[in-house]
């Protein structure tokens, strides 16, 4: 049993927020019964004694002691409740620690304990800060400062009531005796330490999103209550087991394998940006870097899936796949991603653009997948929604996992990556630094901009195709531009010919199979009604040997003639027939669909044809433009829509019946 | 014609004494809730009793009785003076005088309407913290009093009723009113706030503050300048230890 890929929760898990909460309550009131309780002693100042102070020592016992925990355990137990805010230090109040020694403390009162259902206010604070003012006349410290000059430019309406309230405040603060006005500015400043802490300083209040429903209080027991208890059972009986022995060991696995790699359980270098505040584990981890650490190269090896995970890592793969001519493998699992992530509008057609590219016969990327998932899938098709192309995408994830996975970890690529992987020295800060850094913290790039940046990213990749190697059976396609339906490049730039992939280095066509399954022979005795403009193309066709050599189609012809990517991606298929005969060798999926041209070849299902016309020779492909229109030109307009999905069958009937 | 600027005259005047009456009563107000705050800091705690809990329930009493008041006649201030003047609009300066006056005025208003949805804003949170609190912990039986927490305050706050007490505000001796309960006064205390709001459509923002930030801290603190000194050492005192430096890695180990 392997432990799936942890990164991708999506949200799906409960997450409570701040349950610890009413838990140190409970236990804040206990430590004050008179009999089992902590014991107080007064505190003596200068000129007045406090009493009820207790000491570091005495709370860590008392913990040790309730919880039967040892007493590291008990001190952080302790220092939480110090973070939180229940308990609050009397000396070096900045710190939210419990020290083991006869520092001594207070409890916080419950007017100024955190709850979750008593927001804490910015009017507050600016009160507070307005008397903190009054009182140090002036000299606040820096962050303070800082705040309070945010909130008198944000609340400056109210500014009056907050100055006014913080006068008033003072001045029934004086009211009281002495020891219990100390204690009380005590009390309130020791709760703006927790809710407003100092930079620099990890602060306990960090719990995320606000939910809607307090997850503390109780719920109304309905009939509504009793129902979802009810699925919820039925769902955990449904569920599928693992023995235990089975979990346990894949948990150890799992531990043990990443063990080195956790940033908080053993080092990171060359630091750990939330504690030194300094970003550069994060710039050499970005997604998109050219040289990646040595310790992310090591995680690819885990296992595949924290390869395809990791963004660099997967064009690592991609490249030696482009290598091995089978890149069609992974563009096909990224557009099944993409097809289930993306929006609900555009299934229906990244699911077509898909067909067409990767699974119909004669498609310019043609995945090799078993009959049965080639049958499922296709019949899926008809009603396209987001998982519809889960078997296919499996079979070729463990295609791929099983087959290149290995094979790239033995690969000249691979090796290379290994050695040019750099392993940064670890940061040495000092305090004054450490200071430093944590006030040149900045925010990092808004999500546009990132995401800015990876559409540029995508389309230069895109565009960027070695002229050198063009041929129509040889340069592989950039799988984005294939099933992205990316139509924005440049209509300036030389190189783009969208030829499709091969699959072996000897420049054969990757489609020439011809599908002779049982799903075929279906197809053949389908009468057809809706090839549309397609058939009559493909029936004069037939029989005739058509040795004509394929044209490539420029990206200029692509933007001219306004055809879909799948459209072109069609006709550039190697079998030697001019672009409109494609339309016989992509079947239409329906069974009510005619198959006007049988295939040319017979044979076996996966059988890969090595066919190149003898014309075939590395064209320069620009040239072929007017060659190309010229010709269909001729057809009169016919094979503007090679490849027909069934589903369309009936629009393009309507539209040429 | 002249009737009419006799009027419009005696309209500023009359104004201009509810505006005095209302920044009285603010200060009242704000007088009333900081003292309330003190007396909820102490609920809870050891310092918690049941004469804390009757001051406090006086104290909100006062407290509401001017926030009727004041709000009663906010409302009338502001929908007599008519929306804000936009320049598009004719009839209020037959309703506010002379346009100039009229703009000031309304400022003014606005800006006694924004200070008092400010107070009360704060003073309901306050209400609602305190309701929290005593939900918690109800003081009915002797040994529920083991449960509040040692917070080091043992005085009694009768130097803080006795302020309260003291308030004096323009319309207090004409309504007497029994003390709703708690979460009677919150829930009419909201409603009144949202009454406020959809009656009058006040712009915030346009509201500035009439002095600049960090002039409290330039003393205007009367009398209190010989206790200050006492002040300071005491946090001198109370701070004792230096500040100690923070080590390369995080102090809390887990927390939270």
């Amino acid at each position: 049993m392997t432990i799936r890929n942890t990164l991708q929760d999506h949200g799906q898990r409960y997450r409570p927020r701040m349950a610890c909460l009413k838990k140190s309550e409970k236990v804040l009131l206990e430590m004050q019964d008179p009999k089992t309780g902590l014991k107080s002693q007064p505190q003596r100042l200068v000129i007045t004694t406090i009493p009820h102070a207790i000491t570091g020592e005495d709370i860590i016992a008392w913990l040790a002691d309730r919880f039967q925990i040892d007493t590291q355990e008990a001190r952080s137990f302790g220092s939480m409740l110090v973070a939180l805010g229940y308990i609050y230090p009397l000396q070096d109040h900045k710190r939210l620690v419990i020290k083991p020694d006869s520092s001594l403390y207070r409890f916080q009162t419950p007017y100024f304990w955190p709850t979750q259902q008593w927001p804490v206010e910015d009017t507050d604070y600016a009160i507070y800060l307005a008397k903190r003012n009054i009182r140090k006349k002036g000299i606040l410290e820096l962050h303070e400062q800082e705040h309070y000059n945010r909130l008198h430019k944000w609340m400056n309406h109210k500014w009056d009531f907050i100055v006014m309230q913080a006068k008033e405040q003072y001045r029934a603060a004086k009211e009281r005796k002495k020891p219990d006005r100390v204690v009380f500015d005590c009390q309130e400043r020791a709760y703006w330490v927790v809710h407003r802490p100092p930079p620099g300083t990890v602060t306990a209040m960090d719990y995320g999103l606000d939910r809607q429903v307090d997850p503390n209080s109780d719920e109304a027991i309905t009939p509504d209550f009793y129902e979802r208890i009810m699925i919820f059972t039925q769902q955990s009986i449904m569920r599928p087991r693992v023995k235990s022995s089975v979990s346990i060991g894949a948990l150890v696995k799992y531990c043990a394998t990443y063990n080195n790699h956790d940033p908080f359980l053993s080092r990171c270098l060359p630091s750990n940006p939330w504690v030194t505040d300094d970003v550069t584990y994060w710039t050499l981890n970005m997604p998109c870097v050219e040289i990646p650490t040595k310790m992310r190269v090591e995680r690819w090896t885990f296992s595949f899936a924290e390869l395809l995970s990791d963004t660099r890592g997967r064009d690592d793969f991609r490249l030696f796949l482009k290598k091995e001519f089978s890149g069609e493998n992974l563009a096909f699992w990224e557009a099944c991603e993409d097809l289930k992530w993306g929006e609900a509008a555009s299934i229906k057609e990244k699911a077509e653009h898909i067909y067409k590219t990767f699974l119909a016969r004669g498609a310019p990327r043609w995945i090799n997948i078993d009959g049965k998932t080639m049958e499922v899938t296709v019949k899926g098709l008809k009603h396209p929604h987001r998982y519809v192309l889960d078997p296919a995408q499996t079979h070729i994830y463990m295609l791929m996992k099983k087959d290149s996975y290995g094979r790239y970890q033995k690969s000249p690529v691979f090796k290379d990556t290994v050695k040019k992987a750099i392993c940064p020295d670890e940061h040495r800060f000092s305090c004054a630094q450490l200071e430093q850094n944590s006030k040149k913290r900045r925010p990092s790039l808004s999500p546009i901009i990132l995401r800015q940046m990876e559409q540029e990213q995508r389309a230069k990749m895109a565009a960027n195709i070695d002229i050198t190697q063009l041929c129509r059976f040889t340069t592989p396609v950039p799988h984005l531009a294939v099933y992205s339906g990316f139509t924005d490049y440049p209509t300036a730039t030389a190189s783009p010919s969208l030829t499709f992939l091969a699959h072996t280095p000897a420049c054969p066509s990757p489609i020439s199979v011809a599908l002779d399954s049982t799903s075929v022979s279906e197809r053949r005795t389908e009468t057809g009604e809706g090839e549309g403009e397609g058939n009559p193309a493909a029936r004069a066709q037939v029989g005739g040997n058509v040795s004509k050599s394929r044209m490539a189609l420029s990206l200029r012809r692509l933007l001219k003639g306004g055809c879909t990517p799948g459209t072109m991606f069609a006709s550039l298929s190697p079998k030697c027939h001019s672009a409109a005969s494609t339309s016989s060798r992509i079947q239409p999926i329906s069974p009510d669909q005619p198959s006007q041209a049988p295939p040319r070849r017979t044979g076996n299902f996966f059988q890969i044809k090595v066919d190149i016309p003898p014309e075939c020779r590395i064209y320069p492909i620009e040239s072929e433009d007017e060659e190309e229109e010229s010709r269909v030109a001729s057809r009169g307009g016919v094979g503007a829509k090679e490849i027909i999905c069934p589903w369309e069958s009936l629009t393009t009937q309507n539209g040429t019946g | 014609m002249t009737s009419r600027w006799r009027r419009s005259v005696d309209e500023l005047a009359l104004r201009g004494r509810q505006r005095g009456e209302c920044e009285r009563a603010q200060e009242a107000l704000g007088r009333v809730t900081s003292c309330f705050q003190q007396l909820a800091a102490s609920l809870g705690s050891s310092a918690d009793g049941s004469f804390l809990r009757d001051e406090m329930d006086e104290t909100r009493n006062l407290a509401q009785r001017i926030c009727r008041g004041l709000s009663r006649r906010l409302l009338r201030l502001l929908s007599d003076c008519g929306p804000a003047p936009s320049g598009l609009e004719d009839r209020q300066v037959l309703d506010c005088g002379p346009a100039p006056s009229g703009v000031e005025d309304r400022q003014v208003s606005e800006r006694l309407w924004v200070l008092f949805l400010s107070a009360l804003e704060t003073f309901l949170s306050d209400l609602r913290k305190a309701c929290d609190l005593i939900g918690r912990f109800p003081l009915r039986q002797r040994y529920d009093r083991r449960a509040l927490v040692n917070t080091g305050c043992v005085d009694g706050v009768v130097a803080v009723a006795a302020r309260v007490a003291s308030v004096q505000a323009p319309w207090l001796t004409l309504e007497e009113e029994p003390t709703p309960d708690l979460t009677n006064h919150i829930t009419e205390l909201e409603a009144m706030l949202s009454e406020m709001q959809l009656r009058v459509p006040v712009a915030f923002w346009s509201v500035e503050a009439t002095q600049p930030a960090g002039v409290e801290a330039c003393g205007g603190l009367e009398g209190l300048e010989g206790l200050q000194e006492v002040e300071d050492s005491l946090e001198e005192l109370m701070e004792g230890e230096i500040v100690s430096r923070r080590p390369a890695c995080c102090c809390l180990s887990c927390v939270g």
